[in-house]
C-alpha cells in the first residue's frame, strides 16, 4: 500500500520534470530548431543518464549481485524506445506550426496517450502487465483531461 | 486540418508506445539504464534525421542561454522515474499522474517566467485535474483487487 502511494508521487514528480523539461527544451528550440534542439537535448540527457547509472550502481548496487545472466534473454526492441521518443519531436514540430498551434497539439497528444493508455493497459500492449477497466478510470481520465484542456486553452 | 487532428493524437499513441517500451526494459535491467538507452538510441537515430532535414544549427548555439542546455538532465531524471512507475502502475494510470503533475507545473512554471499570476480558468483547471487525482486514490482498493486475480 505504501509502495503504491510512493509510485503515485513519483508519477507526479515526474510530469513535473517533464514540464521543465520541456520548458528548457522549448528555450533552446526558439534559439535553433525543434528537431535539432531535441538532439542537443538527448545528447546531453545521454551524458546525464550515464553519470546517473555510474551513481546508482555505487551507491545501491552491491558488488556480488549482478543481473548479467537476465539481461541476455531482453529482446533487442526493448532498446528501442528512443526511437518514437524523437518521432514525437519530429511530428509536435509539424503539429505546432500548423493551425492547431500549441495548445491544440498538446491538448490532442494528452487525449492520445490517455487512449493508448487504457488500449494498452486492455490487451497487454508491448508485453505489458493486462490491467481490467472499470468505471472509475474513465471518471478520472474525464477530470484530468478537462482540468488539463482548461489549464492548455486558459491563458490569458 | 483533419490530417493534423489526427496526427497530433497519433503522435499521443507515439508517446504511450515510447514510454511503454522504456517502461518494459526497466523492468528487465533498471530505469536508470532504460533512460541511458533512450538517449543514446534518440540521439543516434536523430543524427541522420538532422542530416537528412538539414537542420543543422551549431552557428546559433552561442546564442542561446546556458540555461537552455539543462532540459537534457531533466529528461534523463525523467525517462528514468517514468520507467519505473509505468510497469508498476499501468499505462493509463501512469499517464494519467504525469499528466497531472505536467500540468500543474506548467501552470507554476509559467507564473515564474511571466510573472502575471494565473487566470480563473487554469486555477480552475488545477483543482479539477486534482480531483482526478484524488479519484485515482479513492479507486485504489478495486485495484488492488484486481491485480490480485
Amino acid at each position: 500500500m505504501r509502495g503504491r502511494s510512493t509510485d503515485w508521487l513519483l508519477a507526479m514528480a515526474g510530469g513535473a520534470l517533464l514540464a521543465l523539461m520541456i520548458n528548457y527544451n522549448s528555450l533552446l528550440a526558439k534559439h535553433t530548431t525543434p528537431v535539432f534542439a531535441s538532439w542537443v537535448a538527448h545528447g546531453l540527457g545521454a551524458v546525464a543518464a550515464f553519470a546517473l547509472v555510474v551513481l546508482y550502481s555505487r551507491l545501491f548496487r552491491s558488488p556480488g549481485k549482478e543481473m548479467e545472466p537476465q539481461r541476455a534473454k531482453v529482446p533487442l526492441w526493448f532498446y528501442l524506445g528512443g526511437i518514437p521518443g524523437t518521432l514525437t519531436v519530429i511530428l509536435a514540430a509539424v503539429t505546432v506550426n500548423s493551425g492547431l498551434s500549441l495548445s491544440g497539439t498538446i491538448a490532442l497528444m494528452l487525449l492520445g496517450q490517455v487512449l493508448f493508455g487504457l488500449v494498452s493497459d486492455y490487451f497487454g500492449l508491448f508485453r505489458t502487465p493486462k490491467r481490467r477497466i472499470v468505471a472509475t478510470d474513465f471518471l478520472v481520465a474525464l477530470c484530468i483531461l478537462s482540468g488539463s484542456a482548461l489549464i492548455i486553452f486558459g491563458r490569458a | 486540418m483533419i490530417a493534423y487532428i489526427l496526427l497530433a493524437f497519433f503522435n499521443g499513441t507515439v508517446i504511450g508506445t515510447s514510454r511503454a517500451i522504456n517502461g518494459r526494459l526497466g523492468a528487465e535491467i533498471g530505469s536508470v539504464k532504460a533512460s541511458l538507452w533512450n538517449h543514446l538510441i534518440g540521439f543516434l537515430f536523430l543524427t541522420p534525421a538532422l542530416l537528412l532535414l538539414g537542420g543543422w544549427k551549431f552557428e546559433v548555439i552561442p546564442e542561446a542561454p546556458a540555461s537552455a542546455y539543462i532540459g537534457g538532465f531533466f529528461g534523463a531524471l525523467f525517462v528514468a522515474v517514468n520507467s519505473y512507475v509505468f510497469p508498476r502502475l499501468g499505462a493509463m494510470n501512469a499517464s494519467l499522474l504525469v499528466i497531472s503533475g505536467q500540468m500543474i507545473s506548467a501552470v507554476l512554471l509559467d507564473y515564474r517566467n511571466q510573472g502575471v499570476a494565473p487566470t480563473v480558468t487554469r486555477c480552475l483547471g488545477v483543482v479539477i485535474v486534482l480531483f482526478g487525482v484524488y479519484l485515482t486514490r479513492a479507486a485504489k482498493n478495486p485495484r488492488v483487487k484486481d491485480k490480485s486475480q
